[in-house]
């Protein structure tokens, strides 16, 4: 058979992490097709970047969500803005549309006033998908814990929800 | 052309259901989870009993489970419709032929059908 050949009308967000990055790969108008966490071990960019090619093979998406990692005042960590980076360019070559979203982005899609945490925004997700993302959503965070892995899903699903809305017309839709 | 579907949704089915592929390999009647990863990664096609065994396992009809092939099966099939709709002497088959060619032209069309469904 046949490989997903031709572009695929599905959004594919990724969210690099200090473990590896998380995915979500969101068909448009339907449901989650793919969610996860792939963790790479010793050198993490050309690593992600390996597991990231092989998955755009697969499901080859019409569009990846990257976070905007280089947007004036992010504090994400040089090595993530150079994968991010690395990412969109491999992503270009495949001729793929690659779209940059803060957290304000997202927040602004998600709440009417533009606030909200993080474990919120999970929290709808956890709702609206409940069948593939019910049992994943991790326990608040208390402020003396580090973040547990599985909030990578929950990093990378936003964008991909994000884009589909922005695209849908507007924050008019919210997820909630 | 931008295709609007995978050609199978059995990764994201069995994710959902929470089965591993071991699992639905046996439940498919298959050794090891070997072939079920390979129909995940659309590197092979499952057989007749197979592709009836997965809407069994994941509930869900086989238009949808493998909905890009369907849509790759149903453009080769409405091509050769209009081919077979060409070729057709309509005139020497008279009124016996007004409805084959209504179905033939139905089967050339699938999108048309599709909208008009309730």
């Amino acid at each position: 058979m046949t490989s997903a050949k031709r572009k695929n009308s599905c959004v594919m967000a990724i969210a690099p992490s200090s473990r590896g990055f998380g995915f979500a790969v969101l068909e448009r108008g339907k449901s989650l097709v793919d969610w996860g966490v792939k963790t790479v071990k010793g050198d993490k960019n050309p690593g992600s970047i390996e597991k990231v090619e092989s998955m755009l093979g697969h499901y080859n998406p019409g569009v990846l969500v990257l976070p905007d990692a280089m947007v004036k005042g992010a504090r994400r960590a040089p090595r993530i803005g150079r994968l991010c980076k690395e990412i969109a360019a491999l992503a270009s070559k495949r001729r793929i549309k690659v779209v940059l979203l803060t957290r304000d982005n997202v927040r602004s899609v998600f709440f009417e006033d533009g606030k909200g945490t993080k474990h919120m925004i999970a929290k709808v997700l956890a709702m609206r998908f409940s069948n593939e993302l019910g049992h994943r959503l991790p326990p608040k965070r208390k402020p003396w814990r580090s973040e547990d892995y599985r909030m990578e899903i929950f990093d990378a699903v936003p964008f991909a929800v994000t884009d589909e809305l922005i695209n849908k017309g507007g924050s008019g839709s919210r997820p909630t | 052309m931008a295709s609007s579907h995978l050609p199978n949704y059995l990764h994201a089915n069995r994710k959902r259901l929470g089965l591993s592929q071991d699992e639905v390999a046996f439940l498919l009647g298959a050794e090891n989870g070997t072939k079920v990863c390979r129909y995940e990664r659309f590197t092979r096609e499952p057989g007749f009993h197979a592709a009836l065994a997965c809407e069994v396992v994941f509930q869900r009809p086989l238009r949808e489970l493998f909905a890009g092939l369907y849509e790759e099966i149903e453009r080769e099939v409405a091509a050769r419709a209009k081919r077979l709709v060409l070729r057709t002497d309509w005139v020497k088959l008279g009124n016996k032929g007004s409805r084959k060619r209504e179905v033939l032209e139905g089967i050339a069309a699938p999108k048309k059908r599709k909208s008009q469904r309730p």
